[in-house]
């Protein structure tokens, strides 16, 4: 059976390598991110409320809105979880493939795709699904890129965290300042068996809007497209650097500076941003209705 | 002979035995423990009910254009929908309509409503809520984020949905009788039971 909400929100670190990950990106939005986490305290800090009673009731109307697969939200969560999962695996087909690169093992870089063109397609695959999920959450039709763009705008807190760990992790560290133009350049190049070889693709491609995977190729260009200016305009505002991701994460993961590449996959293995996140913006979104229906 | 023998047995009963205490001992109960069984044991009823109003015709009820404040959508679901409320970029309060249809235990504590706002029911809720209740099914509540939005501010935003418009959506529906609310199996005080006319019953306050 799957987990409770309840139970998702209690069992999330409050340490480990991807908590520190995130820790080490407060220098770009400081302040926004607090690694929020157990179901009663979340509800005492979205809604101020300390009556037991009170936190009892919204945390009942919260399970049962989650439990209603009618609503979305639980669609939402596999979304969160699924696309961190298939990215793992993406991470371990990078290495090996530089493994290949390093050690000979030619054979390797057949069976592992060339880590630009999967780094590009795992960027905007989870950018989508950032843009899915949301709507599933919202209420707001799954194609609706305006809506998104619109949204992004004023996202704060863990959904912010996350975006901001997507154009840092998954864009500027393995693909550099140019992350943005390069990947949309990488899916834009990409035929549909490219995008069917991608795991991070196969893992959601089923809530992909679009009737083919290439109507799915299609929507993810546009929208990469559509979004790729506000993930510029993050870097430049924020003044995030590679080098200076690298030099904060350098604060607790062991590499040379020649090694971003393997940064890349290392974080991408092991820092599950999406679910964590993920997760914690689930929550607050069905207290914040649980709260006002109750 | 017979000690080899013995030690032969004793380890698998030694096994069996921790297997059968620690089967036994129950796992730590979470006090959510309960709803989440009833919410998705088999023939659950649905958190949201069918009838309940599409949240998309609550949008043109919300203010907008307030000075000074800025109104962003947040959420739109079947039943309801949210607004925020942002001043100088910062989230000071939230702006919601919910159709109680979807969960009627919520209707309860305006029957016992001493005052009014714009002619209805009024109650506060918690330290940081205050909801008034239109057509005995539409709860509007606005919910503060930040000291600065006071009760009086809450009551002052209510005033300015479009109320009349409100009003005039469907009235309240009677609960199919096979439909069970949610929170009916939890602590909570007892849903009021409505009767099959559209007048209320009166129920204690929730």
């Amino acid at each position: 059976m799957s987990k409770s909400i309840f139970e998702l929100v209690d069992e999330l670190p409050t340490g480990g390598i991807t908590v520190m990950a995130m820790k080490s990106l407060d220098t770009l939005i400081p302040g926004q991110w607090q690694n929020l986490t157990g179901f009663d305290n979340t509800i005492r800090a979205v809604t101020g409320e300390t009556d037991e009673a009170l936190i009892q009731q919204i945390g009942e109307r919260a399970v049962a809105l989650y439990n209603d697969k009618s609503q979305g939200y639980q669609r939402a969560y596999w979304l969160y979880d699924t696309v961190q999962s298939g990215s793992g695996l993406l991470g371990a087909a990078a290495l090996a493939n530089r493994i290949g690169q390093d050690t000979f093992l030619g054979f390797l870089k057949n069976v592992t795709p060339k880590p630009e063109k999967a780094q590009s397609i795992d960027l905007s695959v989870k950018l989508v699904t950032e843009l899915v999920a949301f709507c599933q959450i919202n209420g707001i039709p799954g194609d609706s890129i305006g809506d998104f763009l619109g949204a992004l705008g004023d996202y704060s807190g863990e959904s912010l965290m996350r975006m901001a760990a997507l154009v840092c992790f998954d864009g500027l560290i393995p693909l550099g300042p140019e992350f943005a133009e390069k990947a949309l350049g990488n899916v834009q190049s990409s035929n549909t068996s490219d995008l069917e070889g991608n795991q991070t693709y196969k893992s959601v491609k089923d809530l992909i809007p679009g009737d083919s995977s290439d109507d799915k190729l299609g929507f993810i260009a546009k929208s990469f497209d559509s979004t790729k200016g506000w993930m510029q305009n993050f870097v430049s505002s924020t003044g995030a650097t590679q080098s200076g991701l690298m030099h904060n994460l350098k604060g607790f993961i062991d590499f040379t500076d020649d090694k971003a590449d393997y940064v890349g996959a290392l974080l991408d293995m092991n820092v599950k941003y999406y679910r964590h996140t993920g997760i914690q913006t689930l929550v607050r979104r069905l207290i914040e209705r649980a709260v006002a229906e109750i | 002979m017979n000690s080899a023998r013995w030690r032969k047995i004793l380890a698998p009963l030694l096994i069996s035995l921790v297997l059968f205490i620690s089967a036994c001992t129950p796992a730590q109960e979470s006090r959510y423990s309960q709803v989440q069984k009833d919410t998705t044991q088999r023939g659950a009823p649905a958190a949201v009910a069918k009838k309940a109003e599409q949240g998309a015709k609550f949008n043109k009820i919300f203010p907008d254009g307030i000075r000074g404040y800025e109104v962003v959508a947040a959420q739109e679901k079947k039943g309801f929908a949210e607004y925020k409320v942002n001043k100088d970029g910062k989230n000071v309060a939230m702006l919601s309509i919910s159709d109680t249809t979807s969960n009627p235990s919520a209707t309860a504590k305006y029957q016992a409503a001493t005052e009014k706002v714009a002619g209805y029911p009024s109650v506060d809720q918690g330290a940081n809520a205050t909801g008034i209740l239109v057509n005995d099914r539409y709860q509007v509540k606005i919910l503060s984020r930040d000291p600065s939005f006071t009760k009086e501010d809450r009551v002052q935003w209510l005033q300015k949905f479009d109320l009349k418009a409100l009003a005039k959506m469907k009235p309240a529906i009677a609960p199919i009788a096979t439909q069970k609310p949610v929170t009916q199996v939890t602590k909570l005080p007892p849903l009021p039971q409505r009767a099959p006319n559209p007048s209320l019953v009166p129920q204690p306050a929730g």
